[in-house]
């Protein structure tokens, strides 16, 4: 029910969107372009929007798409992806046990990495009004998604080829791997799978499924091998 | 593809997403990941990123015989310097493109 309590907590999660929204913008407005660019079709491109819902994702299967991979290559390496919501969904159903079966189908499909994180944060710091917080920044970093993708998809069938512009989904891609690569084994796993995808031909266009669990190997070795040490993220 | 296979792997995609994102929560917020899956699942998105990210920076298709092009390559360490630096996508774009950009014309 929206109590006075539960609007304070719904706005204060919409709020939270003001600092991530550049970034989000700007990445899902690249997604639309990049779905546009590679020949889908501006309704096709947009329900890759809203019916995936995941930037890394869309961009892995507008790219399978572009060089002809067949149906269920992409569909699985799209999902490898996206495997990661299960952790999430792990630990936010910990904060949503009272809630509803629809509040927690509504949860579920506007999980993302953004939403989840700043949630985990606010639970970290002790508050009690995660549900409705969460949907507050889940929902509107859904709208903010969907408007930029439009954008992108309104744009991208419109940018001449030699700006290079597809440059910007590695450029995208570099600004959300470097924040990422905070020890040894992280870098370990970006470095193989790289290298991987760069090297490996594999039949089907599997490389980048290759990539992905070779790389993930990669890491989980390095990580017993040589432990983080303890001020390592 | 067809236009139906199109839609058909975008609905297919959207549904495995939608069922991995619901895992749990409908679940009632029972049992957790076993631990050697949360270990791969944290490695996964490093490993793919760099998968899609190398090969554009190619002179040519992927292969033993790969060489680099050396615009996207420079553009490429300037972007990664920046996120690396500030987390800004935003400034890591606008540099990247003004190297490749900048590269290009000088070629």
């Amino acid at each position: 029910m929206l109590t006075p309590d539960n609007r304070l907590a719904l706005l204060a999660g919409a709020r939270a969107c003001i600092p991530l929204s550049p970034g989000i913008l700007l990445f899902g407005m690249v997604c639309g372009a990049a779905a546009a660019g590679a020949g889908l079709t501006p309704g096709q491109s947009f329900a890759l929007s809203w019916m995936v819902f995941a930037g890394s994702s869309q961009i892995v299967a507008t790219q399978l798409f572009s060089v002809d991979a067949p149906a269920w290559v992409i569909v699985l390496t799209g999902w490898i992806v996206n495997l990661r919501f299960m952790m999430y969904s792990a630990s936010l159903a910990q904060h949503l046990r009272g809630e509803s079966r629809g509040a927690r189908w509504l949860a579920g499909y506007l999980l993302t990495d953004q939403a989840f994180a700043v949630t985990l944060a606010r639970v970290l710091d002790g508050r009690k009004d995660i549900p409705w917080f969460y949907l507050g920044i889940a929902a509107t970093l859904w709208l903010l998604w969907q408007i930029a993708s439009l954008g992108g998809i309104y744009l991208g069938a419109r940018v001449p080829a030699n700006w290079s512009m597809d440059f910007v989904v590695a450029l995208t891609f570099i600004g959300v791997l470097a924040p990422l690569l905070r020890d040894r084994a992280m870098t370990a796993a970006a470095v193989s799978g790289g290298l991987t995808s760069v090297f490996l031909v594999l039949p089907l266009k599997l490389n980048l499924m290759a990539a992905a669990l070779i790389g993930a190997a990669v890491g989980i070795a390095m990580e017993k091998i040589w432990p983080k040490s303890p001020s390592g993220a | 593809m067809a236009e139906i296979a199109i839609w058909g792997v975008i609905a297919a995609l959207g549904l495995a997403t939608f069922a991995t994102r619901l895992s749990f929560l409908a679940l009632l917020g029972e049992g957790e990941l076993p631990l050697w899956l949360r270990r791969i699942l944290h490695y996964v998105p490093p490993a793919i990123l760099a998968a899609i990210i190398a090969p554009q920076i190619l002179a040519g298709a992927p292969g033993l015989a790969a060489t680099l092009d050396g615009p996207r390559t420079a553009a490429a360490i300037a972007g990664f310097a920046v996120a690396y630096l500030t987390r800004s996508t935003l400034a890591t774009i606008a540099l990247g493109m003004a190297v490749l950009w900048g590269l290009t014309l000088l070629q």
